[in-house]
């Protein structure tokens, strides 16, 4: 079926309760319809199963218009649709809850309401999940009344608010995971209630490390906001910025060159490498495999010191400006990747034969935490691990993007759907990048580096798809025709993958947890969206030394006001 | 006269002191070792002995607990307890400071003592992590301890005695890891259960619960612990080396054995992952006890 008849048929599905059709793009469907009628409408998509629910994105159009609205967007294949529910600012806008439907929508809507102010009809856990606990009601931040440097009222934390967590319910303890935690490398919190060793139910909390970069987005202008966004996440900051490259260039009508475009894949690709050994190494470490995480981490410097190489960086590449790319891959460059990619193949293949053979290891992996390709598709569960279970959920397959049509890759799949598998599926896609890569740098297109972009950027809305290492990464951009954005929303891999955590964690021992937790490689930081903007008057080089001593002074200086 | 040459037994030469520092010197080796297994650079040969008195000179932090008394006494049980045990075995390749008919189950249930005082100590606190570790030490002691002892039963068969000194004079002239080498794996993989080391490290599994039952110990009480443990990680390789690798006579024998015996176990414990703690208790009662068993049964066919 080509994308006109996948269109065709989500028309047809939703002609019903369509209030007013539009096409902003040839591959989209922007449907509005009211909230009486959205349950219905997407039982409909969902019966006749059109695709998957990717986002619910929170729009206020301002206390002018006086109107919120929720996009609930599908996608299947390379067409997405968009159901659109409009609703006044006051009362509270309400919509109902769409997850009797689709269960991982409650994540959606529980960020739909706490940003927004949406009252969710039904919704069954209306609890705080991404915004602290202090943060006082009926204050909604991604209102565009809320300014970024309003003060906040914070309310008393006071022991009635607060009262300590329960330990203990019945016979059953509560075990709690986190925010600060050996297993976890970056916070969140689990609460486990384990009967002996047995999990018999849990409960989450994320947001520790929210830092409200959506909101910053919208003051800054498009240039500067790519540098924000490649700092939404430490491991995967080339398919962030690659993201809202694409969504701009697309409302700016800009055609990257293909050689930029050629090397955004190849730097995303050593990206992939690079967030797949350290997230082999973490899997090890919590399985209680050392040896197998210091080797990893090891050869991860290899593919580390390929990136600096090509970059001048290790972690925050940032390899893409808007309309293409800051650099040039030469022939020395070639070389150094090409050497590095055979070295990392040889171990990789390693790898991929000691986790499906070492006994050991495969006790603690085989049969654990298995998903089956029906409950993939019912959480919604993206990337690697819905790969694992059979479902092939692969922007990079399913929508090809920039250079993914010239150098296309293939999906791996795998079916058994348990721990063991998932490390299989990571392992042997390191295997395919490493060969996709070499085409790349063997075949580069020859041409501009970067394409000329406007300083305005004409008003509209996109809706920009990637492949981030951890599955789809979603980038909601709108703009009104001014220097800044208007509204930019993401949606995170890891969102969508918790419920592969939640729903499977109970009847698991308590021991297969943290690798359960590390199966889906949540990424806390780009699930909450941090921002750390340091930004210094001046530029200057500093050597190690300076930047050790610097910080002793730094130290020093806070140490002495403190006890002044 | 005699009291002074006691408690210099006691205090300082072979027990005591000695085997403090001998055990903290072997604790190196085993970090060290394991960490060039995994491609690091591992500590210097004093580390053990800084991390020790460091933990000496710092706060003892008191958590909420049960009883303060166990609090305060069960770490000193615990060292005591490994401690004591060292008077009866041939450390550094001497002739044990104390012997007499039977102290090979003495010197277990003293090396047990250990394991008891931590699982306690868990038990005292009210942390979460604690009680889980405290109930998994617990469990891995039940699981371990019935092979341990029948593999270490073995060569007492054979030597026709209990009395370790007498083993070991027995072992001198037949390496026992050739007669029974089934009774060696079991009492060396033991071993490893007993030190909580890699694979059977779930009791202080800190990816799941921090460091288990002794999460809440600080300063003195944590040093107390794990120089109880370098203890009994030195009073475990003397007895599983001088019962199965040909005895313990000289101070160069003591050497070469009780170090390659530690380099086995620094290889198992880079090339194994974590086994949960029903797999553990699983692998114990289904193979190690089975195992020891068989090779008793053999023992006792024999004689």
């Amino acid at each position: 079926m080509n994308d006109e008849q996948t269109l065709q048929q989500a028309e047809k599905l939703l002609a019903p309760f369509n209030k007013e059709t539009l096409h902003p793009e040839t591959h989209r469907l922007d449907v509005v319809v009211t909230s009486e009628d959205l349950h219905a409408a997407v039982t409909a998509l969902h019966d006749a199963k059109w695709g998957y629910l990717c986002a619910i994105t929170g729009l206020d159009n301002g206390p002018e218009a006086n109107n919120l609205e929720a996009l609930y967007h599908f996608a299947q294949d390379s067409v997405v649709t968009t159901l659109r529910v409009r609703a006044p600012r006051s009362p509270a806008a309400s919509v109902p809850t769409i997850a009797d439907i689709i269960p991982p929508a409650v994540f959606f809507e529980r960020e739909l309401h706490e940003m927004l102010g949406f009252d969710v009809k039904g919704l069954s856990d209306s609890s705080r999940l991404f915004l602290p606990d202090d943060f006082p009601p009926e204050v909604y931040p991604m209102r565009a009344d809320f300014k970024q440097d309003q003060p906040v009222p914070v309310i008393e934390v006071g022991s009635e608010t607060f009262p300590n967590e329960p330990t203990k319910i019945g016979n059953t303890f509560i075990v709690p995971i986190g925010p600060q935690h050996p297993a976890l490398k970056e916070p969140g919190h689990f609460e486990f209630t384990v009967d002996g060793e047995v999990v018999t139910g849990v409960r989450m909390r994320l947001g520790y490390a929210h830092r409200g970069i959506e909101k910053a987005a919208e003051s800054r202008n498009w240039i500067q906001n790519l540098y924000l966004f490649e700092r939404v996440c430490g491991i995967c900051s080339h398919i962030h910025a690659t993201a809202y490259c694409m969504g701009v260039e697309n409302l700016a009508h800009v055609e990257v060159p293909a050689r930029a475009q050629a090397i955004r894949e190849l730097v995303s690709g050593l990206e992939r490498i690079h967030s797949h050994l350290l997230w082999l190494g973490v899997a090890a470490h919590e399985a209680g495999f050392d040896t197998l995480f210091m080797y990893s981490w090891r050869d991860r410097e290899t593919v580390m010191n390929i990136l600096e190489n090509l970059t001048g960086n290790r972690v925050h590449y940032s390899a893409n400006v808007l309309g293409g790319v800051k650099f040039d891959v030469d022939l020395e460059h070639a070389r150094t990747i090409k050497e590095g990619l055979d070295y990392l193949e040889g171990r990789v293949r390693h790898y991929l034969e000691v986790v499906t053979t070492d006994a050991m290891l495969l006790q603690r992996t085989r049969g654990i935490g298995t998903i089956t390709r029906a409950e993939a598709e019912r959480y919604g569960l993206l990337g690697p691990t819905a790969r694992a279970s059979g479902v092939i959920r692969d922007i990079r397959v399913e929508a090809p993007y920039g250079a993914y049509h010239r150098f296309p890759i293939s999906a791996i799949v795998e079916t058994a759907g348990d721990l063991e598998a998932r490390l299989v599926v990571r392992l042997k896609e390191m295997l395919v990048s490493c060969f996709t890569l070499r085409t790349i740098v063997d075949n580069l297109p020859a041409g501009e580096l970067t394409a000329r972009m406007p300083r305005k950027v004409p008003a509209g809305e996109t809706i920009s798809r990637v492949e981030a290492p951890r599955g789809e990464l979603f980038y909601f951009i709108k703009s009104n025709g001014t220097e800044n954005p208007a509204r930019v929303h993401i949606r995170t891999p890891s969102l969508c993958n918790w419920t592969s955590v939640l729903e499977k964690a109970v009847g698991h021992q308590l021991a297969d947890i943290p690798m359960m937790i590390a199966g889906m490689d949540p990424c806390f930081s780009c699930n909450d969206r941090l921002v750390t903007v340091v930004r210094p008057n001046e530029s200057r080089t500093w050597t190690w030394r300076e930047l050790r001593e610097y910080g002793i002074e730094h130290y020093r200086d806070l140490k002495n006001i403190s006890e002044a | 006269m005699n009291i002074i040459s006691s408690l210099f037994t006691l205090l300082i030469f072979p027990a005591g002191l000695t085997i403090l520092l001998v055990g903290l010197f072997y604790e190196w080796m085993d970090r060290k070792l394991v960490a060039r297994f995994q491609n690091r650079v591992g500590p210097r040969w004093f580390q053990p002995l800084a991390d020790a008195v460091k933990l000496f000179s710092k706060e003892q932090i008191e958590p909420p607990v049960m009883t303060a008394l166990l609090f305060f006494g069960l770490p000193i049980t615990a060292i005591a307890g490994a401690l004591a045990a060292g008077l009866y075995v041939p450390m550094l390749g001497l002739a044990p400071s104390y012997s007499f008919p039977g102290d090979l189950v003495v010197t277990l249930y003293l090396l047990s003592l250990m394991t008891l005082s931590i699982g306690l100590a868990g038990w005292n606190m009210t942390s979460r992590f604690s009680l889980v570790g405290a109930t998994r030490t617990l469990t891995q002691l039940c699981a371990y301890e019935a092979p341990f002892l029948l593999a270490l039963l073995g060569p007492a068969l054979a030597a026709g005695s209990w009395q370790i000194s007498e083993v070991n004079a027995y072992a001198s002239q037949h390496w026992m890891i050739l007669t029974q080498p089934v009774g060696f794996v079991v009492a060396l993989i033991g071993l490893m259960g007993k030190l909580e080391l890699p694979p059977f490290d779930a009791p202080e599994a800190e990816t799941e619960i921090v460091a288990g039952a002794l999460t809440e110990y600080s300063g003195r009480g944590l040093a107390f612990f794990n120089l109880g443990k370098s203890v009994e990680l030195i009073i475990g390789l003397t007895l599983v080396s001088s019962f199965y690798l040909g005895g313990l006579t000289s101070l160069p024998l003591f050497l070469i054995k009780t170090i390659a015996l530690l380099g086995l176990m620094a290889l198992l414990q880079s090339l194994l992952a974590r086994l949960r703690i029903d797999q553990t208790v699983g692998l114990w009662w289904r193979y190690g006890a089975l195992l020891g068993l068989v090779q008793i049964g053999f023992m006792i066919a024999w004689r």
